[in-house]
């Protein structure tokens, strides 16, 4: 047997992206101004901050000069103010604008940023101000006190493959704190078990997500503005599968262009990787990348249920933020700004319970009524309805989101909450259609799924178990391949699940070190049996920009 | 004596990499002298009486009889102090690895490590092979080791060299492991990185019990085994075995690579390879791209037709 090593922390917070690193800022700051100190840590899985970070990126600053308010816009590490943009229906080879931006997807005063830049310096900022981050720590277990959370139990390293100990074998540390707080960003494996254990869920629509993929092409010398937007419908989805391509004009002559693709659609042969591939056949994205290397590649999940599908936010001694409890606007396409804030007002209940030196759920759900006394139910109750309407395809949505501009956001115009069900529910039996029989991987311009995986930096340390826990192996070769020709195939953006021959039949191969962590297996598996949890702590994409 | 080349002993004779160190350090010009340390320091000088160097220093006592990190370290430390060389070279082998690290710390001088070329810097591979990065020192002196293959022995300049034997001051308390006597073929003990033929078998290879093919050809032709991940993934070759991004980097002089498709990932851990076949049933497949030779078709019919053909030869 071996010891594990505890660790007392005052506050913990379980993932370093824009919501935990605020509100450790914000947290540090309120220790400041009441005189008081505490210790606060932040355990991060990736081997550096922002490595795991991506998003499109266009922030509404608004939390920021909250969070900084001795600081100018231009201390910010965005690339720049948003100075043109557009919003394009696409047909196959032609680009129709939209007759006007409505006002709830103009951008203006908001900022091109790539996410991976706002977590790096959020990050030092936390370091400055005494926080500390553990990086290459990911969380895999809650601790409980009955049913309070009193820590969190870090990973295993060198487990082999057959699960035994290797020479290097180092156990994982519990890590004791007063709140735990899970900001772990979109289906964290943690959060997944703290909402069913609680029943945080509990009359709420179930959580829709989308996956966004994302390739950053470097393009030469004067050729891209940093600040121009460009945002599209129609090809190459078309009007059944929900979502959208976004072009930012990055620093340093990046195009970053990238597909978000809802993770409800109903055909299983969707595949989002190769439907970005489409995307650069339109003649018009084309023009614009053609000159141009293709430098880094990623994807990642994203929470679009919006205000019915935020859980209950509070246990005793835990706290939800950021992706993870799912603030996010999927009309504005934004959510940094919701993370950060939402961050920031966790810190605040935090410090008085701190003051009252109480962390049961009596005190911690102060931050639920803060949540929904700020400016995040604002924005985000206007736009309640907004993903619902989609269910009924591209023309659907508009039209609801469009009614919804004008009654406030109520369903169809007069419904105040329309219902949804889970995304992999929608996925229909029997329909696999294969979208791509045209799609020509070159590989300089279209590629194929493992080269653009190449591009992701990921790596795992590969005599580990899978961290991709499939609980019933016998549903895929036998039930999944005949309802819905294994679509893990097709929705995995990074070749991690494989279909190969096997004698006569065929068996399941789990590439995990191909893992990007976006956690669209775990989210779209039809039947549910797939679990993600924490690999090594360390391993997984190495992204700097994204 | 401005270049020292440590020499490595691969059971008895000079190590290949040892020689293309060689080869190296008399391109960069100036006076180049090499060091043998253990029982076969010698033998390994004898080796080198052909080549134009200044001297070759030998080194042999108990404690190094064999090598050992600690006692390596500490006699190449005395002989830097002792003969002050600017430059200090090896091939980059799992050896150099171990010990020369110790040496860069105990003598606070600088290591650029696996070198593949030299402009006016050193050229070292960085991000995943991905970059090359051009490497310069500020420092008076450094070390330095080269990729296997980085340069050819067949470079080596000729001429004429005497041994001249060093006397080192070592005691148990600096060498603190023991050296016995070395043993082959222990698990993971397959060096591909300086391999100079290397079978590598991918995923047409089908299923497990054909993989002995692979062995069986790499028995004839002398060369090792590698494999791509899926592979090593199946199980069905061990995972030192592994070449590409996650595996290792190799590049022997024939690369011999039997249904493998040529990912990218696998591409990375050999495309320094000076020759290349490929044999795969698909016409399409990317590592065509990058052979020298391509025979498309099937491994399963083509392999054994081979191996007949070589042995009979």
């Amino acid at each position: 047997m071996f010891e594990r090593e505890v660790l007392e922390v005052d506050i913990l917070f379980v993932g370093a992206g824009p919501a935990s690193l605020a509100g450790a800022i914000r947290l540090r700051q309120l220790l400041r101004e009441t005189g008081k100190d505490a210790s606060v840590g932040v355990l991060e899985k990736a081997g550096e901050v922002g490595a795991h970070s991506l998003s499109g990126a266009i922030v509404d600053p608004r939390a920021l000069r909250e969070l900084f308010p001795d600081k100018n816009d231009q201390d910010f590490p965005f690339e720049a103010e948003v100075w043109e943009e557009h919003l394009y229906y696409l047909t196959g080879n032609r680009k129709i604008p939209f007759p006007f931006i409505p006002p709830s997807m103009k951008h203006h005063g908001c900022f091109v940023a790539s996410l991976g830049k706002l977590t790096r310096w959020l990050g030092e900022a936390c370091e400055k101000d005494g926080v500390d981050i553990f990086c290459g720590f990911a969380g895999t277990e809650l601790l409980y006190d009955g049913d309070q959370v009193i820590g969190v139990r870090t990973g295993d390293r060198g487990i082999d493959k057959n699960g035994t100990q290797k020479p290097q074998f180092e156990p994982g540390a519990d890590i004791h704190a007063k709140v735990v707080v899970l900001g772990e960003g979109t289906r964290g494996s943690l959060t997944k078990i703290f909402l069913q254990h609680h029943k945080l869920m509990d009359q709420r629509n179930p959580q829709v997500w989308a996956v966004g993929v994302k390739e950053l092409w470097q393009m030469p010398s004067g050729s891209v503005q940093p600040g121009y937007v460009a945002h599209t419908m129609g090809f190459p989805l078309g009007h059944d599968v929900f979502g959208g391509a976004f072009l930012y004009g990055m620093k340093n002559d990046i195009w970053d262009l990238g597909l978000v693709v809802g993770l409800d659609y109903k055909n299983p042969g969707v595949d989002s990787q190769h439907e970005l591939q489409r995307l650069k056949t339109h003649p018009w994205i084309h023009s614009l990348l053609k000159e141009g290397k293709m430098i880094a590649y990623g994807a990642k999940s994203l929470p679009e249920g919006g205000w019915y599908s935020i859980p209950k936010l509070t246990a005793s001694g835990a706290m939800l933020i950021g992706d993870s409890a799912g603030f996010l606007n999927g009309q504005r396409l934004k959510g940094i700004h919701l993370a950060m804030k939402s961050g920031m007002l966790a810190a605040e209940t935090i410090s008085q319970a701190l003051e009252e030196n109480n962390f049961t759920e009596t005190k911690l759900k102060d931050y639920e009524d803060r949540m929904k006394s700020s400016w995040i139910r604002d924005e985000l109750w206007k736009v309640r309805n907004f993903h619902q309407g989609f269910d009924h395809g591209l023309l659907g949505g508009l039209t609801n989101a469009g009614i919804g501009l004008l009654t406030g956001g109520r369903g169809w115009g007069f419904k105040d909450r329309l219902t949804s069900k889970a995304g992999h529910l929608q996925m229909e039996k029997g329909l696999k259609i294969d979208r791509y029989q045209d799609l020509q991987f070159d590989g300089t311009y279209l590629f194929d799924k493992v080269t653009d995986v190449y591009h992701s930096a990921t790596a795992h340390e590969e005599d580990q178990v899978p961290h991709l826990h499939v609980n019933e192996p016998d549903i895929c070769i036998t039930k999944c391949t005949e309802e819905y020709g294994n679509p893990c195939n097709n929705f995995c953006p990074a070749d991690v699940y494989e279909m190969v021959p096997d004698g006569e039949s065929q068996r399941l191969q789990i590439n995990f070190s191909n893992c990007v962590h976006c956690k669209t297996c775990d989210i779209m598996d039809p039947y549910q049996i797939i679990d993600w949890v924490p690999p090594e702590g360390g391993d997984g994409p190495t992204w700097i920009n994204l | 004596m401005e270049i020292l080349i440590v020499l490595e002993d691969n059971h008895g004779s000079l190590h290949r990499m040892s020689k293309e160190a060689i080869a190296g350090a008399q391109k960069m010009g100036g006076s180049v002298s090499a060091l043998a340390i253990g029982s076969n320091a010698e033998s390994l000088a004898a080796e080198l009486s052909g080549t134009d160097l200044t001297e070759v220093i030998t080194v042999n006592h108990d404690l190094v009889s064999s090598y050992n990190a600690d006692g390596y370290a500490e006699v190449v430390k005395q002989v830097v102090e002792t003969e002050g060389p600017k430059t200090i070279v090896a091939g980059h082998s799992y050896q150099t690895r171990d010990f020369m690290p110790r040496v860069s710390a105990k003598l606070d001088i600088p290591f650029i490590p696996d070198i593949i070329s030299m402009d006016d810097g050193f050229v070292k591979q960085v991000l995943n092979a991905k970059l090359n990065a051009s490497v310069t020192t500020g420092s008076g002196q450094m070390i330095l080791s080269f990729q296997s293959a980085a340069f050819s022995e067949d470079d080596i300049v000729s001429g004429e060299c005497a041994p001249r034997s060093f006397d080192v001051d070592l005691d148990s308390s600096v060498v603190r492991s023991q050296s016995e006597e070395p043993f082959q073929e222990a698990a993971g003990d397959v060096d591909l990185e300086s391999a100079d033929l290397i079978v590598s078998v991918g995923r047409g290879i089908e299923k497990e019990e054909n993989v002995p093919l692979a062995f069986e050809l790499a028995e004839v032709l002398g060369a090792e085994v590698s494999a791509s991940r899926p592979v090593v993934d199946s199980g069905w070759v061990e995972s030192f075995r592994q070449v590409g991004s996650s595996g290792q980097n190799v590049s022997p002089k024939l690369y011999f690579s039997l249904g493998i498709s040529g990912a990218i990932q696998h591409v990375v851990g050999m495309k320094g390879s000076k020759n290349i076949i490929a044999v795969n049933k698909d016409p399409d497949a990317p590592i065509f791209e990058l052979a020298d030779y391509a025979v498309v078709g099937d491994l399963l019919e083509i392999v054994p037709k081979l191996i007949e053909a070589l042995q009979t030869e």
